[in-house]
């Protein structure tokens, strides 16, 4: 049998440091970043009526973060009765995305095809962008759930992104770079993003320029919205785990780098 | 000969979208859709079906010559199972293909990705030193954003959390910038390049 | 009893089980993993493209230029014979080319002039005081293009300058390392999240 490594120590620890601090479910305020504040402030002054994409464009693996974010994103636009048409850009946001939308439009009451259309999947996602630019009932003849596009009383004036009031991204990619690129730059639409905290710094030019309109994002991102919402969701409960699992790792580096520097010094009063 | 005609109908694509994008003109417009959708959607599409050929034929060829032969099986039924439950039940509403992509597929991706939190967690021991300053300026904005990023503010003081969004507002923000005008150039030049002709390796090697 | 769950977690905890080392376990969930991820992507693929963009209007709306672009899609398959591989050069070049065309004006226009403009600000603000955030911004989208200017040696100047852009560089990696962190450790919280409400309150 392979021995305990010091690695298995360190995931170990992980692992009792994550679970002890979900059991003991305590939920955390956190400060409402700016950021965060501009993207519900968006969302917020658009009139009820105006109809939204909210593009699924993440996979199945980033789920636990994007969760979070789409629901508390869903919630806040349902609320404020904007007609919402739902797209994905990665086939795996595809499911995801229906399912988020449903479950959140039940919640409120609203009605398919009425209220909420779920548009699906198309690959290529620069020449989806684009081509949604000329004429979305083109691109999508027919909704996720095969009933033709023009059935839709809530489409009927939908032909592009003149129709549109904003674009909003789930990511957990790269893939609201071609929004802003392609979307924004040709078509002057709105986009405005909730991504995982990985991608944050990656869209931070966009933002500084104003290409992007606002974005939040990360579980931390998640549990701001909800408390601007006034909401609770995973990402409150979720909050105490994250600060420890934060010390955890600033505990590992600084240990990492004393045992370093202890090692380094004994080295070299030794030569 | 093919090789001339492809660089020819990369070039007439190329130039006709380049030219697209630029006009108003409703005529214009109902070609730029056209091609985005019937063209450029189809046929990528179609040669997402070839990858995903490509891949049988790989485990099919794995599986005769015996390597790995009960995982490459199970890859084979995996996949063959989803187009079947599709066919059978089809794929909206609680049908059997949701439920192998909400208790089969969405658990097991988000764990793999999960799993990367714990190598992380090692690296930041095992790799994570301060051996030089460029290697101290990198270790201290990330003990910052850290710190700042969680929700501790009862405990740290308002001021990292400050200077964190700052730095990330400003310099980080401003190599990120730096990044991202050179990728910009890089893939301005070598656009230039595939539909002047310039650059032919999407042509592969034989002639 | 809610096997789905189940099943759920004890899938999940097979990938967990690579955390100990790479075992037959997590290679089988791995293995079943890759297949249904390929089988549902050519089902969404083939239902929600293939079928409404192409065979629904070639069949039942008889759209019959759409012939071309199946003819074309169709010559991918040349290439998994050495005698008809030459014929996939074709679409590949629609694909290529259609990318690139697209791909001038707004690598030109999004990625490069709009990021300079907010580059270039006033380096005084309205009282007359040095603007610290724009002349931060500025030596550091400077310093970093330099620091990526390999045609020329990293001396002197060139090589000073360069140095600097390290330091930027540097500062984007540790917050971008930092942001990280925070997504991995999100994700592993979801899915104990999972383990704990739903997976072990089942097993109770």
């Amino acid at each position: 049998m392979k021995q305990i490594e010091s690695r298995h120590w360190i995931f170990g620890g992980l692992f009792v440091i994550v679970i002890i601090t979900m059991v003991l479910n305590i939920n955390l305020e956190v400060r409402v970043t700016p950021e965060t504040d501009r993207f519900y402030a968006c969302l917020d002054s658009l009139p009820a009526g105006a109809t939204v994409i909210v593009s699924f464009d993440h996979e199945a693996s980033s789920l636990p973060e994007i969760r979070p974010l789409a629901l508390a994103v869903l919630r806040h636009a349902f609320s404020r009765d904007l007609k919402l048409v739902g797209t994905a850009l990665l086939a795996e946001g595809t499911a995801v995305g229906y399912r988020l939308m449903t479950q959140t439009a039940d919640e409120y009451g609203k009605t398919y095809g009425e209220d909420y259309v779920y548009l699906g999947f198309k690959p290529q996602y620069i020449a989806a962008i684009l081509s949604m630019g000329e004429s979305i009932p083109d691109t999508y003849p027919e909704d996720y759930l095969g009933q033709p596009y023009r059935d839709y009383e809530m489409l009927v004036d939908v032909e592009n992104y003149d129709d549109i009031a904003a674009v909003i991204s789930i990511a957990d990619g790269s893939l609201t770079t071609h929004w802003i690129e392609y979307g924004a730059s040709r078509y002057n639409i709105r986009i405005v993003a909730a991504v995982t905290a990985a991608m944050m710094t990656t869209y931070d030019p966009y933002l500084a320029s104003g290409q992007l309109y606002a974005m939040f994002g990360g579980l931390r991102g998640a549990t701001e919205y909800e408390q601007l919402i006034g909401i609770g969701g995973s990402g409150k409960r979720g909050m105490l785990a994250q600060s420890a699992a934060h010390v955890y790792v600033m505990v590992l580096i600084i240990a990492g780098n004393i045992i370093y520097f202890r090692t380094r010094r004994r080295k070299g009063s030794a030569s | 000969m093919n090789r001339r005609i492809a660089q020819i109908v990369c070039f007439a694509f190329g130039a006709l979208l380049f030219a697209l994008y630029f006009s108003q003109h409703p005529a214009a417009r109902k070609l730029n859709a056209t091609v985005m959708i019937d063209y450029w959607q189809i046929i990528f599409a179609i040669t997402l079906l070839v990858g995903v050929l490509g891949f049988v034929r790989m485990t099919w060829g794995s599986i005769r010559k015996g390597d790995d032969r009960p995982y490459r099986i199970v890859s084979l039924i995996g996949l063959g199972s989803m187009p079947v439950l599709a066919i059978i039940w089809g794929i909206r509403g609680d049908s059997p293909f949701m439920w192998m992509f909400e208790y089969v597929l969405v658990p097991m991706q988000s764990t793999v990705f999960a799993l990367l939190a714990f190598f992380v967690a090692s690296a930041s021991f095992r790799g994570f030193r301060a051996r030089s300053a460029p290697a101290a300026v990198l270790l201290a904005a990330a003990i910052l954003t850290l710190l700042s990023r969680s929700s501790l503010e009862g405990i740290v003081p308002q001021f990292f959390t400050e200077a964190a969004d700052w730095v990330r507002g400003n310099p980080s923000m401003a190599a990120r910038r730096a990044i991202l005008i050179g990728i910009g150039l890089g893939s301005l030049t070598t656009s230039l390049r595939v539909i002047l002709g310039i650059e032919r390796t999407w042509l592969g090697g034989e002639k | 009893m809610d096997w789905s769950v189940i099943i759920a977690g004890l899938l999940t905890l097979a990938i967990f089980s690579f955390l100990y080392r790479d075992n037959p376990v997590y290679k089988m969930a791995e293995s079943l993993l890759i297949g249904v991820s390929i089988g549902y992507f050519l089902v969404i693929t083939w239902s929600n493209t293939l079928m409404d963009l192409l065979f629904v209007p070639l069949v039942q709306d008889a759209k019959w230029p759409l012939v071309l672009p199946l003819a074309l899609g169709l010559m991918m398959f040349g290439r998994f014979h050495k005698r008809t591989a030459s014929l996939s050069r074709i679409p590949i070049a629609i694909l290529i080319g259609s990318g690139a065309g697209v791909a001038i004006p707004a690598m030109l226009e999004a990625r490069t002039l709009r990021q300079i403009t907010a580059t270039v600000g006033p380096l005084l603000s309205e009282s007359g005081q040095p603007d610290w955030s724009v002349i931060v911004v500025l030596t550091g989208v400077i310093t970093t293009l330099a620091y990526f200017y390999f045609s020329r040696e990293h001396k002197g100047v060139l090589g000073g300058v360069a140095k600097g852009g390290t330091y930027f560089l540097m500062i984007f990696f540790g917050t971008t390392f930092g942001y990280t962190v925070m997504s991995r450790m999100s994700t592993l919280i979801g899915r104990v999240e999972f383990l704990l409400s739903d997976f072990v309150r089942l097993a109770q």
